[in-house]
């Protein structure tokens, strides 16, 4: 999970990732960082999302809880 | 589904630009985009210039400047075409077939077989395949192959989606009947299910054209198109991309017998940078191995992308020595194809301007 966070925070552009925001809270969100999830997603777990699934997550937390059930 | 094809050869290939070279940031004020996102998507993706046929240069324009040149550089014999495909998504009307149009427009024999097909991103392989399928005819000694599309006009300005990316361009590749023995190896794959990841939706019998369906609207992340112009689901082209073909060029390995390292060059279907580096690290390719400047250079121009890069990265060396080259095609269908070949002492491969 830690890992998971970590990656998001560099795809964010920040230093410390807050889980109980959304996506969208963040300046740094746009098609480009979806790009770079979903990228991220398919190199390192191995799991494939689409773009308005990842946005649909009530929180960063879920999202990584989503990501990881499905190891 | 897996194909096999003896004595035969590509023996040439032209690949036919536009002048007219655009530059990302003179496009990217249209961008919803800060100019600072702007840079990190023309970084990542590695957009800088693409070319744009002007107003009025139909795709089929192209392709009749090539033939004009190989003609007049005996090159190419008119008489010698027995088949004409035209693989394109911009053919001239509805009808006749462009490739009738072309063989008109330059008195090709009767005993020509024209045929247009309908693809793009995939255009390459699967008029390839096409032309290996017609030469298994005795009458059928030489086949050429042009691929073509001028899309740019379909594709709204303000959409950083597309735009950056598109190119216009033709190519014409010259595939024979050879004493040599030769085994080419190709497989292809089709899911229709998946067709609207990559579509203009308006334009056609199913939805004609009219002013409603020339209204820009404004999608999600801020791209404004109407439904005349061409529109791509990112994500889920990615998905398929990374999902389906990799394992196609795993068994593209076991099909030809050919070790990964046997293998000269990667010659693969330039959607954007990225995606090319993302498929060679997942596939363990070096990324040298596999060009991805196209799209930076000229853009994509669906199917011409695979001979573009043939004759920009490889040029006089194809024409001096011989390599043996994994070729792959995917996108548009959604169609994925991939074909292993050796190939070399062609008569030409070089890049021309019209």
């Amino acid at each position: 999970m830690e890992e998971l966070k970590s990656k998001l925070a560099e795809i964010l552009e920040v230093d410390d990732l807050d889980v109980t925001k959304k996506f969208e809270d963040y300046e740094e969100w746009d098609s480009l960082a979806v790009l770079s999830i979903l990228a991220m997603l398919d190199a390192d777990y191995n799991v494939a999302m689409k773009g308005k699934d990842i946005t649909a997550f009530e929180s960063i937390e879920a999202f990584c809880k989503d990501v990881i059930s499905r190891q | 589904m897996d194909f096999v094809f003896k004595n035969k050869r590509i023996s040439g290939i032209l690949t036919v630009l536009p002048k007219k070279a655009v530059k990302f940031e003179d496009e990217m004020a249209n961008y919803s985009f800060s100019p600072a996102k702007c840079m990190k998507l023309k970084l990542a993706m590695g957009y800088n210039e693409h070319r744009i046929a002007e107003p009025g240069q139909c795709s089929s324009d192209f392709c009749k400047f090539g033939l004009r040149y190989l003609f007049d550089k005996h090159l190419l014999n008119k008489d010698d075409i027995d088949a004409l495909l035209f693989v394109s998504q911009s053919g001239d009307y509805y009808m006749p077939p462009t490739s009738n149009l072309i063989q008109g427009h330059f008195g090709l024999k009767h005993d020509c077989l024209c045929m247009d097909i309908n693809q793009g991103c995939a255009g390459f392989e699967v008029g390839l395949i096409q032309a290996f399928m017609l030469l298994e005819q005795p009458v059928i000694k030489r086949v050429v192959l042009m691929n073509a599309d001028v899309l740019s006009p379909k594709v709204s300005a303000q959409d950083r989606n597309s735009k950056p990316l598109i190119g216009d361009a033709a190519s014409i590749t010259i595939v024979e009947k050879c004493e040599e023995e030769t085994t080419i190896y190709a497989n292809i794959k089709m899911d229709g299910t998946g067709a609207f990841a990559l579509n203009i939706p308006a334009g056609g019998f199913r939805m004609p054209s009219t002013p409603e369906t020339a209204v820009m609207v404004q999608d999600a992340a801020g791209n404004f198109r109407s439904k005349d112009n061409l529109v791509m689901q990112g994500d889920d082209v990615f998905n398929f991309v990374q999902r389906e073909v990799p394992p196609m060029i795993e068994h593209l390995y076991e099909q030809s017998g050919v070790d990964r390292n046997e293998v000269d060059w990667y010659m693969f279907h330039q959607p954007n940078k990225f995606m090319l580096h993302k498929l060679a690290d997942k596939l363990g390719i070096p990324h040298e191995k596999m060009p991805a400047n196209i799209v930076e250079n000229f853009g994509n121009a669906s199917g011409v992308t695979v001979p573009t890069c043939i004759s920009y990265n490889l040029g006089d060396q194809l024409v001096n020595g011989k390599m043996r080259l994994c070729m792959a095609g995917f996108g548009v269908g959604l169609t994925w194809s991939s074909i292993m070949v050796e190939m070399g002492n062609l008569s030409f491969n070089k890049i021309i301007e019209f």
